[in-house]
């Protein structure tokens, strides 16, 4: 089924809003060693989540600022980088996140695999 | 690499100032990573134009790192702001209404159009001005505009009685009339008194005068009983005996004038009927003027009377009313 201008807006919309939910615990997932942000992107794209920097960056502080991260310039590379990594806060909210999302996954895979049955996706 | 340092100089321009040069230099290190990784240490003019594409406009990425949104009067505060600017933009406009009246018909100063539109041009916008920047404080306070408890809890919903319900044209209507009043007593109180004919001479009431203070309190104190109510939408316990005590408070102002004009009538052996009825046959103004100002203060006086009794009477029924709605409700659920 094609999908008009408006549709395929609306479309974008939602996905952007579906996936705003899990970029918290997509960050926190890969800071248990600390990386400055462009490495952080990359190793999200690489493993199959695209995310764009203006959205990262913000979402970093924001994070650090809820006390979830910690941060600190690094002087030794070829020039200076802010690098952050999960707190001991963090990582307790991580955990509970992880199971969180664990059921959100089995609950959602049940209720998709119920219209997927009923041949409704086409 | 001019264009990056235009381009983090613009975006450090809307950046909030706490951070901003932290801000700016991680998005400077994260946009050369970006370059480096995918052109190498000397990316050309345009390979740099299209990764600040990609990072967006400078105001885009600048307003993601503000903590709050960017509102001047927030969505918690906004159905208040639009109340407050509605009843402002009436009584600003009542008021000039008032001014221009009384300049032309009372003082007798010239008509103008063009003053008139030109006054109202620059009071509205203003008095609009203030709300907004009042409103901007609060917001950025983050005032709560409500004084609900936390946690909520649906028991503290508002009964529904319609007894309760507010009549809301009356009270924007009162809300209006007291504002109009309330800039009559402060800004021209030597115009408070009455004309012998159009046109003709005018005579200022000394009493009125007097007692100008308590007057501006008791419409002041009723102004803002009135935006708390049409707020609120509804009336409790408190907002009724707050009523009483503010009618009561009228009827003794209302006792003082009537008093006071007796008083300035008799000392002219003018207190009766009588005296009325002879001071009109012989054209004098002043005589007749207070008298009829004695006259409205009587009728106000009663009227606010009743209104106290009316109140204590609707403060009754509403009790009724909730203990017959409890009833019901028990009954219902056994």
């Amino acid at each position: 089924m094609m999908m008009n201008n408006a549709q395929s807006e609306q479309y974008l919309k939602l996905t952007q809003e579906l996936r705003r939910g899990i970029l918290v615990l997509a960050a926190l997932s890969q800071l248990k060693e600390e990386k400055y942000g462009y490495a952080l992107i990359n190793s999200l794209a690489e493993k199959g989540l695209d995310i764009e920097q203006g959205t990262l960056y913000p979402l970093l502080r924001r994070l650090e600022s809820q006390g979830l991260l910690k941060s600190e310039w690094n002087t030794e590379g070829s020039r200076p980088r802010r690098y952050y990594v999960i707190s001991s806060e963090g990582l307790s909210i991580l955990e509970e996140l992880t199971a969180e999302w664990r059921e959100i996954t089995n609950v959602m895979e049940e209720l998709l695999a119920g219209i997927a049955s009923e041949g409704d996706l086409k | 690499m001019s264009l990056l340092n235009r381009y983090i100089h613009e975006v450090g321009r809307f950046l909030p100032r706490k951070n901003r040069e932290d801000i700016k230099a991680e998005l400077r290190s994260s946009v050369v990573d970006t370059l480096e990784d995918r052109f190498g240490t000397e990316p050309s003019e345009s390979e740099v134009e299209g990764v600040l594409q990609e990072f967006g406009s400078p105001r885009d990425v600048a307003a993601s790192y503000h903590p709050r949104s960017q509102y001047l009067v927030g969505p918690g505060l906004y159905p208040l702001f639009r109340m407050v600017a509605w009843i402002v933009i009436a009584a600003v406009l009542g008021a000039q209404l008032l001014a221009f009246f009384v300049a032309v018909f009372i003082a007798g100063e010239p008509f103008s159009v063009l003053e008139t539109l030109s006054a109202l041009l620059n009071s509205v916008p203003s008095s609009l001005g203030w709300v907004l920047i009042t409103f901007m404080v609060l917001q950025y306070f983050d005032a709560k505009p409500y004084l609900e408890e936390e946690p909520w809890d649906p028991k503290t919903l508002p009964v529904l009685n319609p007894e309760a319900d507010l009549k809301k044209g009356e009270l924007v209507l009162g809300l209006v009339g007291g504002i109009l009043i309330l800039v009559l007593v402060t800004l021209f109180p030597q115009w408070i008194g009455f004309l012998s004919t159009p046109g003709g001479g005018f005579y200022p009431n000394p009493v009125i005068l007097e007692y100008v203070v308590l007057i501006q309190i008791s419409l002041l104190a009723t102004i803002m009983l009135n935006i708390y109510l049409l707020w609120k939408g509804s009336w409790d316990f408190l907002t009724r005996i707050i009523k009483l005590a503010l009618d009561g408070f009228g009827v003794v102002i209302l006792a003082f004038l009537i008093k006071g004009h007796n008083a300035w009538l008799a000392a002219r052996g003018a207190s009766t009927f009588n005296a009325w009825i002879s001071a009109i046959e012989n054209n004098n103004w002043e005589l007749v003027g207070m008298n009829a100002f004695r006259l409205a203060f009587v009728i106000a006086f009663i009227v606010t009377v009743i209104e106290i009794f009316s109140t204590i009477f609707r403060m009754v029924r509403s009790k009724m009313a909730n203990d017959v709605s409890a009833r019901d409700f028990v009954l219902k659920v056994d």
